[in-house]
Formats: C-alpha cells, structure tokens, sequence
C-alpha cells in the first residue's frame, strides 16, 4: 500500500527537475510568447508596447525571414535525407561482421562528439579558396570555388559540413535498432530462402520503422534549428548576400544586434509551429504501430 | 547501488547549490564594503593582453588617489551586447561601462543610459577638450552620454620593399592607387586588398560627395554614391583584377593578407600594428593618409568607445569620477604610451605623434572623419551597405547603381 509519507517523498523527488523546467524552461516559452505580441526591447522592457498580432503580419512580408525560411527548408530537405541514407549504412556496416568493427564505431561517431565550433573552423580552413579541397580539385582539373564565400556554394558546403558531423549521432540510433532485431527472423528468412536483399527489404527496414520514424523527426528538429555552423562560418552575418541565412540565425541577430525581442520571439513561435506540423505529418505517416 | 545513489545526489545536491549561488552573484550591484570603501563596477569587453594592460594600469593609478574607491573590472566573454542586455533589464548592469559608437544611438534614444551633462562640471570635463567627432558620437538630443576613451581612423598601410620594387610612391589619389596597385600585382600578389564592408568603403564615397545616412534616414540611392563602389569593387577588383578582398586570397580579413605579404597596400586601422608586430615582424611597412579622389575632399570614419553611465548605479558621482579619470588627460596618458589607439583629447593627440610619429595619418585623419554610427537604424544599414559591395564584387548585381537601389530598398522597408 501507498501511505501518503511515499507520494510526498516522491513529490520531493521529483521536484527539482520540475521547479528547474518550471523557472528556466516553461515559465521563459510562456513569457516569450506573450513578448511575441509587443514591440519588446531588453533595453527597455518597461516600454513594452502591445501591437497584436502585427509581428507576425510583418514576418511574412520581410523578404529576409522569407529568404531565410527558403534557406533552412532546403538546408533540411537536403541534409535529411543524405544523412538518414548513410546513418543507415553506416550502421549495417558496423553491425556487419567485419574485422576491427568497434575501430569503425568510433571514428564514425568521432566528430559528433566534437564541438560544432571546432569542427566548422576545421572546414573553413579545408574549403579556403586555398585550401585543400580546392587543391584537391585543381589537380583533379575541376573548377575550383571560394566555398564558403560564394552566393552559390556557401550553403551547400555548410551542409555537407552537418552531415558529417552528425551522421554519427543517428549511426548509433540506428546501431541499436539493428541489434534489437531478434535474430530469429533472419534465421526464418533463410530458411525460406531470402537473398541478402530481400532479408534487409523485409526485415531489417520494417522492424528498423520505429527507429527511422524517431530519426527523421530528431533529423528535421535540428536542422530546422540550425545555428551554430552557419555562425561560426558566415562570421556573424549569415553572407555571402544572405545565403546561409537560417531562420534561428535571423532570429538570434533580430534580437541581440537588432534589439528587437519581440520581433525575435514571433519568428521562434512561427518556427515552432512548422516544426510541430511537420513532426505530426510524419507521425500520421508513420502510423506508430508500435508505441 | 547504494553507494552510488549517494554519489549522485552528492553531486546534484552540489550543483544544485552552485547554481543557486550563480543566481545570486549576478544579482548584486556595487557594494558597500564594511569600512567605508565602496566598489565601482566597470563593464566591458575581454580584449588582447596589451589593451588589459592599460586599463589594469588606469584603474591602478584611479584607486591609488581614491582610496575609498574599489574598482573591478568584469570583462565580457563571448557576445558583449547579448550579455549587456539582459543585465539592463534585470538593472545589475556595472556602474559605468564600454559602449560602442556604432550602437549608442539605441542606448541614448531608448534612455538606458544616465545623461552626464550634469556631472561634468564638478569633474572638471570639459567637452572641447575632446576630438569632436568621437564627443560627437555620444551626444543625442542635445544631451551628452559619454566620454570616449580612445579611437581608432583608417589609413592606407604599405608594404615598402614591394613598392621599392616596383618603383611606386605611395599613392595620394585614385588614379595614383590603380597604377601603384597595377604595378605592383605580380606573382601571387595583389596590390591592393579591401574588404567588401561598408565602414571600408565610406570614406572613398564620401570623397566622391556621397554619403549613406543624412541624420535620420539612409540615404544609398544618391547617385554620387555610385562612384566609389564602382571604381573599388568593380574595376579594380572585377574587371582588372589588379585589388582582391582578403575571401579570395583565403584571409579572414585584409589585414592577415597584407601580414602575409598577399597585399601590398590595404586600408586598416591601427589595429593591425600589433597584429603586425605579432604576426610579421619582420614587414618593412609604411602608413599613409587614404588617396582622396581627384577634387574630392579627403573623409575617413572614426571608430570609437565611450564609458556610459549606468541608470542603476547606485554611486553616480564615484562612478562619473572614475569615468573622468578614466578618459581624461592622466588616465588617456596609458593610452599614449601603449600607441594601440589613438588619445581622445586632442592635447595628447600630440604627445601621441611625437611619440609615434609614422603613425601621424590617424592622428590627422580624425579632424576630418565621421563617426562609425547611422543613428538608430545602423545594424540594418551597414548589413545592407556590406552586402551591396559584396553584391557588386560576386557579380550578383550588374553595377553599383542597382546594388546601392537594393539596399535603399531593403532601408526603406
């Protein structure tokens, strides 16, 4: 039986956690969506004025929030897929039985541990309009680019650069998917005769549904919320010309060089809704069987 | 098991602790100690070891002739704005603190900061003493906001073996910088390199008779405005590839293309004389005044910080005292005497040219130079005057005239 001294040693517990998410998580979102509908300046919150739903009228006629949506759609249509394709590889690779396997595991898991920082500042020197990706190229007698400082390539170049550092990160979702596949299904499958293919076609991929489905959600969230490459990479300013300019990028320079919260926390909400649609498509799509 | 739920509550009991102490420790404004000294709280930004260096000996020589006065100085990590605003709204900014031309239009319009026209008299400041475009710079609606406390102009920096070489004087005009820069591109190197950036670009417009900001709105359309983008970015760096901005040569900025010899001539300000001493030691280099255009009059920007005074403080006096000292004749001295900027008070403006006397062109250029600063509107103006010679120079844009129209229009917006 439960006395009431358990319930409130349990509340006890488990205050903290929600005290703490209260205060610096809960408490801010509410907050930033009531600044949503002011003319808001940390500056000067006490000349907060009420303007309705005019920040959001004015984000969809500001061509650079446009531009930067344009941006970060393609950025995620185009980092998404790539990355979930070679995660899944990646991972039938390592789970195969191939010599030196846990050597494999962790270089490939190696630059997702690595600071996003650390690891753009490492591709800006590779993508240099001297460095050695172009010289690379010049031997191979391709046409060489100013990557990163190009109307055309900068974005492109920023993606490969997020693939790479997190495809990592979903091999090893992926890893753990494989390895709770029970082994007697393959066993059946071979017994009925099923080439590799067919066994990867009609047992790895429908069991690996539930792992897929929480990849390509955790995939779209971050690479709609991209950030931190295209600032370290761009130097502050989301160039050449706007190209690597992302919705949260936007975001952070509306409110911290442009003072203008309000402004800021409309184009936070707008971003969240996207994301949330997006997350509740792919769930209808996916139909969790298994919950 | 056991043991370990006792090792993990250890530590979260710990940080929960230390986090609880993180909340308070912001909180705390200047403090008043128990035997009468008060602490003065100077906000700023975490810069090189050399300019720390000055100010560690400033607030020295402050707290050795106010002995009642503790002066700390906390350095910003990281983002300076984005830290600095939410210690306004939660009122524990430091009593006095770093703000910068570019964005104390925002500051003094919003009415942050405390107006110190009242205390200058007490402290002895008087406004004429200092160079009247970086005072200039800090005055809104006929009240004043803060003192500078040094500034820095642009010159042209010259590599002299290069032009030794190739027989070139450094240049005075326009004409004379497309040869010189002509002449002296040749294996790998370019003769001139700017950035794509609106405060490089300005002072070559404004010699041309335009201008980017009238007091109140931005004004990119002019068609005098045209001229300097055109010759910079489009001739001399598209058409005749005898100029580069440091991007193609694979630099950050101009100023590690001209250290690494890539360069011969870029426009810099004083900044990059220790980034020199540091990184090329060896560089026989000269500094000049920048070319003016052939009947234009000469223009530069000057670039400069002031001390604001807090609203908050609860020591206004001891903190406007500090403020003076800081910027005024005795506390500029370790300005003069560590030559990384440029002295606001025109009486050191001498000292610092004797004592400095190849770096005479930023001296000189200040009494001609506009302040780094478009009122309000200055983050959105530069990004778009930025982006239209960037325009012009990767060829997204035709000409200057259409990419100076696309940033009017993203102004107007």
């Amino acid at each position: 039986m439960r006395s009431r001294g358990d319930m409130i040693t349990g509340y006890l517990f488990v205050m903290p956690v929600v005290v703490s998410l209260a205060v610096f998580l809960i408490g801010p979102i509410f907050y930033a969506f009531y600044i949503s509908f002011h003319e808001f300046s940390f500056l000067a919150p006490d000349q907060a004025k009420w303007i309705g739903l005019d920040n959001y009228v004015k984000l969809f006629q500001d061509p650079r929030f446009l531009k930067a949506l344009k941006n970060t759609s393609f950025y995620s249509l185009g980092v998404v897929p790539v990355q979930i394709c070679i995660a899944l590889m990646l991972a039938l690779i390592v789970d195969s039985k191939i010599k030196g396997k846990t050597f494999f595991r962790v270089v490939y898991f190696l630059p997702t541990v690595t600071s996003t920082v650390a690891v753009s500042v490492m591709f800006m020197y590779l993508f240099k309009s001297d460095g050695i990706v172009n010289l690379f190229l010049s031997h191979l007698g391709l046409p060489t680019h100013d990557w990163f400082g190009s109307i055309k390539f900068a974005l492109p170049a920023t993606m490969m650069m997020a693939i790479w550092t997190t495809v990592g990160q979903f091999m090893v979702i992926y890893l753990a998917g494989l390895q709770d596949i029970p082994t007697d299904l393959y066993e059946a499958a071979e017994v009925d005769g099923a080439s590799p293919w067919q066994k990867f076609r009609f047992v790895t991929w429908p069991m690996l549904r539930p792992t897929t489905f929480f990849v390509l959600i955790m995939s779209i969230i971050g690479t709609f919320q991209v950030f931190d490459q295209v600032y370290v990479i761009s130097k502050g300013e989301g160039g050449p010309q706007d190209a690597t300019l992302t919705v949260v990028f936007y975001l952070y320079r509306t409110a911290f060089k442009d003072f203008d919260m309000g402004y800021a926390s409309a184009m936070a909400f707008v971003l969240f809704l996207i994301i949330l649609v997006l997350t509740f498509i792919q769930k209808k799509f996916f139909k969790e069987e298994t919950a | 098991m056991k043991k370990r739920i006792k090792v993990l509550s250890g530590i979260l009991a710990a940080s929960l602790v230390m986090a609880g102490l993180a909340g308070c420790s912001g909180g705390q404004g200047s403090t008043q100690a128990g035997n009468g000294k008060i602490t003065l709280r100077v906000g700023g930004w975490s810069s090189s070891p050399e300019e720390q260096a000055i100010l560690d000996a400033q607030i020295a020589a402050f707290e050795k002739e106010n002995p009642k006065i503790d002066v700390k100085f906390e350095p910003v990590v990281g983002d300076y704005l984005q830290k600095l605003q939410p210690m306004i709204a939660s009122r524990t900014e430091p009593d006095i603190f770093y703000l910068d031309a570019s964005v104390a239009p925002e500051f003094m319009d919003k009415g942050v900061i405390e107006p110190i026209d009242d205390y200058l008299k007490k402290n002895n400041v008087n406004l004429s003493d200092y160079e009247e475009s970086a005072i200039k710079a800090f005055q809104w609606k006929g009240k004043t906001y803060g003192l500078p406390k040094d500034y820095n102009t642009l010159a042209l920096f010259y590599n002299k073996e290069m032009l030794d070489q190739a027989g070139v004087k450094p240049p005075t005009n326009w004409s004379e910088l497309k040869d010189a820069a002509k002449k002296l591109t040749k294996d790998g190197v370019v003769g001139f390199s700017m950035s794509a950036e609106l405060p490089r670009y300005q002072p070559f417009l404004m010699q041309a008779g335009g201008s980017v900001y009238d007091g109140e709105k931005a004004t990119f359309a002019k068609p005098e405005n045209a001229t300097a983008i055109d010759f910079i970015y489009g001739d001399m760096m598209k058409k005749e590839n005898i100029a580069a901005y440091p991007k193609t040569l694979g630099k950050d900025w101009s100023g590690d293309a001209f250290a690494d010899g890539k360069a011969a001539m870029v426009v810099e300000g004083a900044w990059l004389i220790p980034h020199l001493a540091k990184k090329s030691p060896n560089l026989k280099y000269g500094i000049a005044e920048l070319p003016v255009k052939e009947g234009g009059k000469p223009a530069n920007m000057v670039f400069t910080v002031a001390y604001a005074l807090s609203k908050n403080s609860k020591h206004k006096e001891e903190a406007m005292k500090l403020m003076a000292f800081l910027t005024g004749k005795e506390g500029q001295k370790f300005v003069v005497e560590k030559g990384l900027a440029m002295p606001t008070i025109k009486e050191l403006g001498k000292d610092f040219t004797s004592k400095y006397p190849e770096r005479t062109p930023f001296v000189k250029a200040v009494s001609y130079a506009t302040p780094f600063q478009y009122g309000t509107i200055g983050v959105k103006l530069v990004d778009a005057g930025n982006k239209a010679a960037e325009a012009v120079l990767l060829g997204s844009k035709p000409d200057a005239k259409s990419a100076l129209e696309e940033a009017q229009g993203k102004m107007t917006k």
